[in-house]
């Protein structure tokens, strides 16, 4: 039975009582408010897409800018110093790819194997240690990796394995995959987890070992998940910025070696921001956009296909 | 009948075990190479910039090849500002997007095509990367799409309060004077586009360059009201020589001379930030009688290129006693000073930073606010409250922490952004003036590093080391922050 109780120990009223027309009128005042803040998410996407649009266009409709010369050309040499003016997009993109691809060769069997382990083997103690190692890498700011990828990784990891440049691939692509391993490890995990409990069990009780449960129920039920976290993972270390402008050097290449410099389109990007020379109007500025535009187009694909593979092909479990 | 643990087992079973127990192994080894990578990169970056921190470094600010001397002073405030306006534009605009999003359903058919619409957009936002971020920010606060002012040269912007104008001059007596600039003399450069040739190539015109007062281009000149210290002449116009568009650097520039022959460059293409040049002396007599030769020079406003600074400091100089004196609009700036556009500034890049982690903010929200039991909105709606009371009397006290410990791990993040604010401000070291107003630039902690990660004086290299230890330092004072916030409020709601 409960006690009547003092005055002062009962808890304040929360709503006051208002004249219910007063109330609507509120909730609809405040809804507009909901409204508009959304609205705000909205118009930046809108705000993205237009810049995008109508700044490269004052690149593409200038009248020394082929289109299609941008978009086959090896050789890119806007923002460098005197010479012949040419604006290819592969040197930039290609030193993406070469980043991105050993961040990836990095990042991804990596982070699937520590979510793997994270998931289904750990014991609760080596849990509490790796969890918030990973909690803490990933919030380490990207400049931070950058300036670990050029004052210790280049000389002191890959200054032994051969001639590597001072701003090399393979350095950014290492501090890079660095960056992307907690966001793999934790959205792979998140997909492991989601695998219900029987699945494990039957397995177990069927003979299977711990590797077959994992290779053969566990992963191909949480495929769709992985996928989606390893494309979450690229779509981030395509955008990488601060690690490759560090690290990767300022000279676009077209080439496949890893111990050269390359410029990435991101690292242009900054690199000409840095620089403060640029000038609203000059082609420069323009190239800017036309740079940006390629690689917001390439992100946001990737994370479209990232959510459409998570929403389609998600296993649903009740 | 028994049957032997043999029987049961499978043909390969040894070697079945063998690899299940020497995979969990490889796991193992593999998943501790994060805590090996962790530990060497804070150890590595301990040992460079241990020693170099102290008090000193903490207040100082940047010196140019003065590793010495040196600080993050005013990074760090820099730095804290804009995370301030960030936290302050990004969390609530975040926070009602989110309470829109989780609990307003929409029957409305516009309404709901508009809530599904949102909620995806979220999600795409998520993964754009924060330098395109910056671009946008460049873009919409910094230029404003070229909406405002940017056809018209030298002109101050369309909107602006709390900025007082004055011409300082140096008379031939030495002394400084200032006196009132007003808007209505302030010189404007004009650039004739079609003049004398075009090179072979295509590369590089000849151009024109006219420099004249503009007082007011609505009013005839007899009938305006000429400051009496300017004169009559001030509406002179003068002639200036041929400026050339050449490339450097692989930017379009012009190239032109002062009057004492030095060469200097300008942009190429009159929009948003430009240099004039230097006029012909003229005789100004001040408020108090002494008479002196003026050399106007129209100064990029607001922010000066290096070019004009370069140009004003050659004509003090000038041996020549008719080039000495030089007068240039000067700024004082109150605390409120704000203009439109927003130019380079310390708003700009919290504007900036506040769109980077909207989508965090959003995200972290909306599943605080999802993991509000439904028996509290039940409770709160069966006694009658209108649903934006059941929202702000029941869901948001009990999601509050979520909310916070969401906003300040974003807030974490928007610590360490260095791309954006570098696309915003540009590489931004050191100011001479302490940040005065919103519309200042500010050198940031993460861009300081980048900068002096980057410099080729080997001595910065160590100051960026420390300088990443306080950025640490602060990241890690704000997850406690955001541990204690959590910890305290769930005591309180005794879940």
């Amino acid at each position: 039975m409960t006690t009547a109780s003092s005055e002062g120990d009962k808890p304040r009223p929360v709503f006051q009582v208002r004249n219910s027309q007063t109330s609507k009128r509120w909730q609809a005042f405040m809804v507009t408010c909901l409204v508009t803040c959304s609205l705000v998410s909205l118009l930046t996407t809108v705000g993205i897409v237009a810049m995008l649009i109508f700044e490269s266009w004052g690149f593409f409709s200038d009248s020394r800018i082929n289109v299609w010369e941008f978009l086959t050309g090896t050789s890119w040499t806007l923002g460098q110093t005197q010479g012949e003016m040419s604006y290819g997009i592969w040197p930039l993109l290609s030193g993406t790819l070469r980043v991105t691809g050993i961040a990836m060769m990095i990042a991804l069997p990596m982070g699937l194997i520590s979510a793997v382990y994270l998931s289904e083997y750990a014991s609760k103690r080596v849990r509490s240690v790796l969890k918030p190692t990973l909690e803490i890498l990933a919030g380490i700011p990207s400049v931070v990796l950058g300036f670990f990828a050029v004052k210790f990784i280049t000389p002191y990891l890959l200054g032994p394995l051969g001639e590597f440049k001072t701003f090399n691939a393979m350095s950014a692509g290492i501090a890079v995959g660095i960056l992307c391993l907690p966001l793999v490890t934790s959205l792979a995990e998140d997909a492991l987890q989601a695998v219900p409990k029987k699945l494990r069990e039957g397995a177990l009780g069927l003979g299977a070992t711990r590797l077959e449960v994992t290779w053969k129920v566990i992963l191909p039920a949480a495929l769709s998940g992985i996928i989606s976290a390893f494309l979450l993972a690229l779509a981030r270390a395509i955008g990488e910025t601060m690690v490759v402008a560090l690290a990767a050097g300022s000279t676009p290449t077209f080439t496949m070696d890893p111990r050269m410099p390359s410029q990435t389109m991101t690292g242009f990007i900054v690199e000409t921001f840095k620089s403060e020379s640029v000038v609203p109007g000059t082609l420069a500025y323009f190239s800017i956009y036309a740079v940006a535009a390629v690689l917001f187009l390439i992100t946001f694909g990737i994370t479209l296909v990232g959510q459409i593979i998570r929403m389609r092909y998600r296993e649903v479990y009740d | 009948m028994s049957i032997k643990t043999q029987d049961l087992q499978t043909r390969g079973d040894e070697s079945r075990k063998f690899f299940s127990s020497s995979f969990s192994v490889i796991c193992l080894l593999v998943s501790s190479l994060a805590v090996v990578v962790l530990g060497t990169l804070l150890f590595s970056i301990f040992v460079t910039g241990g020693h170099w921190l102290s008090f000193g470094f903490l207040t100082a600010s940047h010196h140019e090849n003065d590793p010495e001397h040196s600080g993050i002073g005013q990074a760090l405030m820099g730095s804290l500002l804009i995370c301030g306006i960030c936290g302050l534009v990004a969390l609530p605009v975040g926070v009602g997007t989110a309470i829109f999003l989780e609990e307003f359903q929409p029957r409305n058919r516009w309404l709901r095509m508009f809530h599904g619409l949102v909620q995806l957009n979220i999600n795409n936002l998520a993964g754009v990367p924060s330098i395109v971020y910056g671009i946008l920010g460049l873009t919409a606060f910094v230029y404003m799409f070229g909406a405002f002012n940017s056809i018209r040269v030298n002109s101050q912007p369309d909107f602006e309060i709390g900025a007082t104008y004055f011409y300082q001059t140096k008379t031939l007596g030495g002394t400084y004077v200032k006196f009132p600039a007003v808007a209505a003399v302030q010189p404007t450069l004009e650039i004739q586009t079609d003049v004398s040739g075009t090179s072979a190539d295509g590369r590089w015109k000849t151009y024109e360059v006219v420099t004249k007062f503009h007082p007011d281009p609505d009013v005839p000149l007899e009938e305006q009201d000429q400051p009496s210290y300017l004169g009559r002449e001030s509406t002179s116009v003068y002639r200036g020589e041929i400026a050339k568009l050449i490339q450097k650097d692989g930017f379009d520039v012009y190239q032109a001379q002062t009057v004492s022959g030095e060469a200097f460059t300008f942009p190429a293409k009159p929009t948003y930030n430009q240099f004039a040049k230097i006029l012909e002396p003229i005789e100004v007599t001040c408020p108090d009688g002494e008479t002196f030769k003026l050399n106007v020079l129209s100064k990029s406003d607001p922010m000066p290129t290096d070019d004009a600074i370069k140009a004003r400091s050659v004509f003090a100089d000038s041996p020549d006693p008719k080039k000495r004196s030089s007068a240039s609009i000067f700024r004082e700036n109150s605390f409120f000073h704000l203009h439109i556009p927003f130019s380079k500034s310390v708003l700009s890049a919290g504007l900036t930073l506040a769109l980077v982690v909207l989508p965090i903010i959003i995200i972290a929200s909306q599943e605080a606010i999802r993991g509000v039991p439904n028996s509290l909105r039940e409770a709160a709606f069966g006694m009658g409250a209108t649903r934006w009371q059941v929202v702000r009397g029941a869901v948001l006290p009990s999601a509050m922490p979520g909310i916070m410990t969401g906003a300040i791990l974003a807030m974490s993040r928007a610590v360490g952004e260095a791309a954006p604010l570098l696309a915003v401000m540009g590489g931004v070291l050191g100011t001479t003036n302490n940040l005065s107003s919103l519309m200042d630039k500010s050198p940031v902690l993460p861009v300081t590093i980048f900068k002096w990660a980057s410099d080729e004086n080997a001595g910065f290299e160590n100051l960026s080391a420390a300088a990443i230890i306080i950025l640490l330092v602060v990241l890690l004072l704000m997850n406690s922050i955001a541990i204690f916030i959590r910890y305290r409020f769930e005591k309180r709601m005794g879940t």
